[in-house]
Parts: C-alpha cells; structure tokens; sequence
C-alpha cells in the first residue's frame, strides 16, 4: 500500500516538475520575444477620410459604428503645425451652407459641435479674414466620425486633420472591430513606442 | 464641383480672394486659401503652436499591477479553500474580482482570450507578444499544477459572473454533463486552429464569442449581448455553462490540475458520511466523497453545506451526531 502510493506521488512529482518546467520554457521564449505593449493606430496614409488625393469618396464613418467603445476610442486630431488656420475652415464651418449677416457660414460642420474656433492675437472687425484661426478639437465630444477630415484634405484644406486611436481609450481587442472593418486595412498593430505613438506608420 | 456654392462665402472671407479682388467671384473655382500652413514666425505675436494631444496608453505599471493582481487573487483564493474552508469569502473575493477584473477593467486582458495571443506568438515570429499577456496566460497555469482550478473560482471575471447568479442549481447527469464537456476541447482546438491561420485571415474567435464581454463594457452588438444573458439565465440552474462546457482555458486548466495535490478537500468522516456535498455540488466534481481536481471550481458550496464546517458547525444547537442516528 505505502510503497504503491508512494511511487504515485513520486510520478506525480516528475509530471508536476515537467509541467513546471514546460510552462517556464514556453513562458521564457515567449518574454525573449516580447516587445512591451503593443497598439492599435491609424496611418493616416491609408485612411480614405484623410488620404490626400482621393476623391469621389463617402465620407467614411466605420471608425465611429464599429468599435466597442460606446464613444469610439477614434478621435479626430488637428495637427497645429500643418493647420492653415484660415479664416473659413471648410472642417469647422458647412461651406454649403448660407452666408449669414457675419459674412461667414451659418453653419458648422461638426455635427457635435467638437471643434472650437479662436482668432489668434487681435482679430480686425473690418477684416476678419486677414487674421490666423486656432482650431482645437475638444476630444471630448468628439466620435471620430470623420466629415472635419474628409472635409480638410486637399484641395479645400491642407489635411491637417486627421484620425487617431486614443490610446487611453483603446481596450486593444484582439479582434479590433475597425480593423476588420476598414477598407483600407488602415488599422495595425504597433508596438507602443513613444515616437510612434501617435506619428504615421513605423518605417 | 461642390465648393461652388460656397465659393461667393469664402471668397468673401479668404486671405487669397482678399487679394485677387471679388470680380471674378462666380467664375473662380474654391481654392485653398492658404497653401502652405503658417507656421509661428509667420504668425508672430508670440504666437506658440499648441502641442497635439497625444494620448498614452494605459501605464506599463498599471498592466503590471494587473498581473499582480491576478496572482495576489489566486493566492487568497488558495488561502480562502485550503485554509479558511469559507463559502462566504470566496463570494467576497469572486465579487471583487467580477468588479475589479469585469467591469472595471472591461474583461481584457484574460487568460481566456490570451490562448489565441499565445498561439500566434509561437507560431508567427513577426508577432509581438505583450509581457503582460504572457504573464496572465501562465499564472493561472502555474497555480493549477499545485492547487488545481484557483483561478475559477474567485478570480475569473467570467466565472464570477456566472457564480453568482446560480441559484437554484441542478445536477446535471453524469453522462450529459461528460459528453458535454468535450465541446470546451473542440473549442479550444478551432481557437488554436483559428489563431495560427495567416496573419490575414486569421481570426480571434474566443474574444469574438466571448458572451460576458459586451456586459462588462455595457455595449456591444446586441446578438452578443443577448448570448449573455442567455448564459446567464441558463446558469440560473445549469451551474457555470460557459466554464464546463465551453472554457477553452478551463479544458487547460483541468489538464494541469489533474497533478495538483491541494485545493478543495472533503474530510472524510467516520460518522456522518451524509453526502451533503455531494448534492450540493453544482459541477459533478464531488465523486464518492472526494473533489475531483480537475472538475472542481473552487466555488466552496460543499464547505457551506457541510455540517461539520463553517457557520453549521459554529451553531450552538447542532444535533449531536449520536442523536442523528
């Protein structure tokens, strides 16, 4: 009796040793291969709402319906330093619409009023257009929906704007939603270094 | 075409009309009003460009204190079945977790759906794999081969879930419930089948199906949502269905914790061989008289039922056993 279970405990220490010892090798090959976090992003070059030179195209909405985040973790973003900061952002007003008694749209375009519009420096009443306009985006309100970026690419703006994932939004599905969705197959993976955060397509 | 309309408003207003004059406003075509964005010495004024809202993803330290976490669970949980013999804190601790782990952390990272991450780093070395990820799909693993299933029980988020909604639970019989339980390996193999497809075509389907994650986030598509409430009506009286018949991890976990030599224990007893347990079992794990490693989920219902343990125990008018008999 003792000597039977003795030499059932003494295979099932070899077997939990084995068991040990292959969950500490996969698990040791797997850390050597590891790369810190890794994140969804946009590249902007394959994005059709901020694709510079593509026309004719719907406004691309799948950022906004697709993902699993209730307000899509997809944020429209202004690149300050490409903005032309003109006097009628075609992103910030509906340049279809009428022009009211101010000389400028009466309407916006943003359908959630995300984009706030302010004169830098002293803005002449006389000549409001000879003046540079800072547009900031409030990511709050913001859905990524995309009409300010489809709107602000070429030729009627410069393409400043365009669309980003917030990454402190971003559960980071494995089966990222817009990524399977997208056309462009704009969405990847990326490993999560701070100067591709937030940059276009790591080289 | 469509900037025509537009053209009379913004040629009013532009930098570039201001300077060609309005005559040939019908005529012109919309034209940027700028070409090249003014940068701050155009601007002047001591104008400083804004920085661009660059969000960072969640903390490294954060993720790290998440698999933390996830093993400080597993260690109460051992503590809570090895020592503490206690229904009541295991409840505590599984509703803690199905808060911290479920709708705090909105179900990811598991050790579930890191099966298919696991898989796809071994077999696609172009795939980066997270430390963090690593680290939750072998954790549980680990404790499995000495305490058997810890992680079930008061750990996962899903199996909390489903733990707590089981009321009235109903046995399930043995054969069903062993036929049953062999679709949670076909599962797991169209998981790995799945995952090690090319990068292109390949396919996440236990986060796909994962029928608690949409009531963890409070959205998702309806039909998911509905899978889940479906599963927890079932588990109303099926105890845990997704954990026995469906858990991928959970088929990992009973191969590990078949070489376990701790974890939920019945002691035998001479005198009171009532079965108790047996009945109070929701999982079929109690098989005569002894926890079946492999089958039990750390739900510590037989410890609540046994008279001998726990509040029952405690209880100054408990019948002597002598008179039982």
């Amino acid at each position: 009796m003792s000597k039977t279970l003795s030499r059932r405990r003494a295979i099932g220490r070899v077997a939990r040793g084995a068991a040990v010892t292959g969950i500490g090798l996969t698990a040791g090959f797997l850390v050597k291969k590891a790369e810190g976090q890794v994140v969804w992003q946009i590249d902007a070059a394959k994005c059709v709402n901020s694709r510079l030179g593509e026309f004719g195209v719907k406004v691309c909405d799948l950022c906004v319906k697709e993902c699993v985040v209730t307000q899509s973790a997809v944020r429209a973003v202004n690149e300050f330093s490409k903005c032309g900061r003109c006097c009628v952002c075609p992103s910030y007003f509906n340049v279809k619409s009428a022009v009211g008694r101010d000389g400028l749209p009466s309407e916006k375009l943003c359908p959630r009023d995300a984009i706030q519009r302010k004169p830098i420096g002293e803005a002449d009443p006389n000549d409001p257009a000879n003046n540079f306009y800072e547009y900031v985006i409030d990511e709050v309100k913001c859905d990524g929906c995309g009409k300010c970026v489809m709107a602000c690419k070429e030729p009627a703006g410069l393409g400043s704007i365009v669309l980003r994932v917030r990454h402190d939004l971003c559960v980071n599905c494995n089966n990222c939603a817009i990524s399977t969705a997208c056309p462009k197959d704009a969405l990847s993976l990326w490993p999560a270094l701070k100067a591709v955060l937030g940059e276009s397509a790591p080289a | 075409m469509i900037w025509r309309r537009a053209a009379l408003a913004l040629l009013a207003a532009c930098l570039l009309t201001c300077l060609t004059g309005a005559a040939c406003a019908q005529a012109l075509q919309y034209e940027r009003p700028v070409e090249r964005a003014p940068q701050e010495k155009d601007i002047g004024g001591g104008y400083a460009t804004p920085k661009v809202q660059k969000p960072l993803p969640r903390g490294a330290w954060l993720e790290i204190l998440d698999v933390v976490l996830l093993a400080a669970a597993m260690g109460v949980s051992v503590w809570i079945v090895v020592r503490k013999r206690s229904r009541r804190w295991l409840v505590a601790l599984a509703t803690a977790s199905l808060a911290y782990f479920g709708f705090y952390r909105e179900g990811c990272v598991c050790p579930i759906g890191s099966i298919q991450n696991v898989t796809v780093a071994l077999t696609d070395p172009t795939y980066h794999i997270p430390m963090v990820v690593t680290a939750t799909f072998f954790l549980p693993l680990l404790v499995a081969v000495f305490y058997g299933r810890a992680f079930c029980g008061g750990v996962c988020a899903l199996g909390a879930i489903q733990e707590l909604v089981l009321l009235k639970p109903i046995q399930v019989p043995r054969r069903l419930d062993q036929a049953l339980g062999l679709l949670k390996y076909a599962y797991l193999a169209a998981a790995i089948w799945f995952a090690i497809l090319p990068a292109i075509s390949r396919d996440f389907v236990i986060c796909r199906y994962d029928p608690f994650v949409s009531l963890f986030r409070r959205s998702g598509f309806a039909h998911m949502l509905a899978l889940g409430a479906g599963f927890l009506v079932l588990g109303m009286f099926v105890g845990r269905p997704y954990c026995r018949y469906l858990c991928p991890y959970g088929g990992l976990l009973s191969w590990f914790s078949r070489l376990a030599t701790r974890g939920v224990t019945i002691t035998p007893d001479k005198e009171l061989d009532c079965g108790l347990c047996t009945e109070a079992c929701p999982y079929g794990a109690i098989d005569q008289m002894r926890a079946v490693r492999r089958k039990c989920l750390y739900c510590a219902r037989c410890y609540a039922s046994c008279p001998r343990e726990g509040p029952l125990a405690r209880a100054k008018d408990i019948v002597p056993v002598e008179e039982l008999r």
